[in-house]
């Protein structure tokens, strides 16, 4: 059932038994859109008429950098004599996001669905599902799945008579944070350490194999269909906010409020009514401390922030902040930042790939810092210390925007909650602390 | 479970692993797929699994070293029959992961990293997000994720394992 707010699109059959199986999914209108591009409508849906109306839905990449999903795939140049791949990005690995796992183990079909999709605006007859290997259960969902797509003709060669051929399959990463950034990831589907790699070239010209690629987040897939079955301009109203931002969108929230959980909203709505209705308010006698809005990688908001923050990718950039992957991390009045800051530090600091310098010391000495603040053994100069050489860890000194994602989830609670680090400053100076 | 002097891929393995040599147009990209079967078959990397991956696949021994010690889940020493990870990352923590640390460590008297001398239980933390916040704190116990955890119910579900095994 749709809690306050919500508007269910991705989500409409989640919560019915046997959501993840394939007659429920036709029930519910799968594969409609499928057969529309293939059969009904044959003579429409021409890749440029697919790319087109995913360009009109504003729908933007739901993994969390919010590119235009219809202008990344018109950048796949085709007849290029290689083979061209769609590659679905089910890494969520986040701290804060666990929206595409509902999709994953309740929602299978629609991946596979909108990669079909993919496939046929970018000519491309080979897909791959890379679930990060936590994932147990959602690989075990997503590959049987696959297999009554295949059984029932929409998947394979000649799909549903239309003369199309899509194949997919799926990968196992293996307990790797980096493999989620879309180079790394590729690396590691071409059964390597997941290293990033330089860009350009991007994967789109460059990519899996060499070959021209598009590398799509698990929710970016599954509203593809609803797109096709209803038309770019009833997505893209779907939003409340401005224009830019397409469609609803899933939140995964979790942290201090009453009702954690994945809930699917229009784009722009209020953050504050999202907390207080959706999620069902912070817990009684507390009050909103603070937010980190869309995975630990982006910049908290104090409570002033958050009380003026809508849910749509613009507002969320004049706060200073990112709508990042949509997992939400409601912070109440109990919360100790510093300690918070110690789980978000050691973290980057265990997952940096350690190809560059500036990510793999830099990720490191902030871990390092916070603990000794901890135990009480820090001195004056070390965070003054800390936020100036995290000045110089991302900022196109890296690879990857690792390092710009460390330094953007660890530096604002810094900077935010300064007297908060003072104190523990202060507290092990006088020995309380050891 | 499977011998590990010696490796081989086991029956069922072995299907899977010539199903996945037609999905993939270079055979590079078995190498992972190769160590989860292993894995599966054996409870961990053995030696004699290398040379067989690496065989398998046609890739050399180095890269499949370097690819079991990039990812977290290869492991290539014996583990217990139950791997333990407590999940200590921002969501879990704020729902009490400490306590289910305390739990474990104070139930099973062993440290991050270590193994019960009976060889039933491994313990670690897990400090990747499991993206099971929202039914933090969490808790996984080889393949399966345990949700909203408390340090109750994590007892019962030690001694229930011990039961089973
Ligand atoms: C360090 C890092 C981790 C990332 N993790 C994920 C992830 O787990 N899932 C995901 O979809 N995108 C992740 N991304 C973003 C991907 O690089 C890429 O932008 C995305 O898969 C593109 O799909 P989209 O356009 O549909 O969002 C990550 C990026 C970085 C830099
Ligand atoms: S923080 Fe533990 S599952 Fe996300």
């Amino acid at each position: 059932m749709a809690a306050p707010l919500e508007k269910r699109i991705i989500l409409a059959d989640y919560g019915k038994p046997d959501s993840h199986t394939l007659s429920v999914y036709e029930a519910g209108g799968g594969y409609s859109a499928l057969k529309k591009a293939l059969i009904s409508e044959k003579d429409k849906w021409t890749p440029d008429a697919i790319i087109n109306e995913v360009k009109a839905s504003n729908l933007r990449g739901r993994g969390g950098a919010g590119f235009p999903t219809g202008l990344k795939w018109s950048f796949v140049p085709r007849n290029t004599g290689k083979p061209t791949y769609v590659v679905c990005n089910a890494d969520e690995s986040e701290p804060g996001t666990f929206k595409d796992r509902v999709i994953l183990e309740d929602l299978p079909h629609s991946i596979i669905e909108g990669m079909i999709l993919a496939g046929l605006a970018l000519e491309s007859g080979q897909g791959y599902i890379y679930l990060r290997g936590e994932f147990y259960k959602g690989w075990q969902r997503v590959d049987a799945a696959i297999q009554e797509a295949y059984a029932k003709g929409y998947l394979g060669e000649n799909i549903l008579g239309s003369g199309k051929t899509f194949h997919l399959a799926t990968y196992r990463g293996a307990g790797a944070y980096i493999c989620g950034e879309e180079t790394a990831l590729l690396e590691s589907l071409e059964g390597r350490r997941g290293h990033p790699r330089l860009k350009p070239p991007f994967p789109a010209v460059k990519g899996l194999y060499g070959s021209p690629t598009t590398v799509n987040n698990v929710e970016t897939f599954a509203a593809i269909p609803h797109i096709i079955n209803n038309g770019g301009d009833w997505f893209k109203k779907l939003g409340i906010g401005n224009e830019k931002s397409g469609g609803t969108k899933l939140f995964s929230v979790s942290g201090h409020v009453m009702k954690p959980g994945v809930y699917e909203v229009p784009m722009g709505i209020s953050l504050i009514d999202f907390i207080n209705e959706t999620a069902g308010g912070i817990r009684p006698g507390k009050e909103l401390k603070a937010v980190i809005p869309g995975g630990s990688s982006t910049p908290v908001m104090t409570r002033q922030e958050a009380m003026r923050a809508k849910l749509d990718y613009e507002s969320m950039a004049e706060i200073g902040t990112f709508l990042g992957s949509g997992g939400m991390i409601v912070l109440d009045s109990s919360t100790d930042m510093v300690q918070l800051t110690k789980r978000l530090a050691d973290f980057y600091a265990h997952e940096s790939c350690g190809q560059c310098t500036p990510c793999r010391e830099g990720s490191k000495w902030i871990a390092d810092i916070i603990d000794r603040l901890i135990d009480g053994n820090a001195v004056e100069e070390d965070l003054t210390t800390l936020l100036s050489f995290t000045k110089n860890m991302g900022n196109g000194t890296t690879i990857c925007p690792f390092a710009d994602a460390n330094v953007m989830g660890v530096v604002p609670i810094v900077e935010k909650f300064y007297d908060e680090f003072l104190y523990y400053l202060e507290k092990g100076k006088s020995g309380e602390g050891k | 479970m499977r011998a590990v002097e010696n490796y081989t891929f086991s029956a069922k393995a072995e299907e899977r692993f010539k199903k996945l040599e037609t999905q993939f147009p270079e055979r590079e990209s078995l190498v992972l797929w190769a160590l989860h079967l292993v894995q599966e078959d054996a409870g961990y990397i053995p030696p004699s699994a290398i040379s067989y991956v690496a065989e398998r696949v046609g890739v050399s021994r180095s890269h499949v070293q370097g690819v079991i010690s990039f990812y977290a889940m290869f492991h290539d020493k014996p583990m217990g029959k139950f791997h333990l990870q407590v999940c200590v990352n921002a969501s879990c923590w704020l729902a009490g992961s400490d306590e289910l640390e305390k739990t474990i460590e104070n139930h099973l008297r062993i440290r991050p990293g270590e193994t019960t001398p009976d060889g039933l239980f491994t313990y670690n933390r897990q400090g990747e997000c499991l993206a099971s916040c929202g039914t933090a704190p969490v808790v996984q116990v080889n393949a399966d994720y345990h949700e909203s955890m408390t340090p109750q119910k994590l007892e019962t579900l030690i001694e229930q394992l011990k039961r089973n095994s």
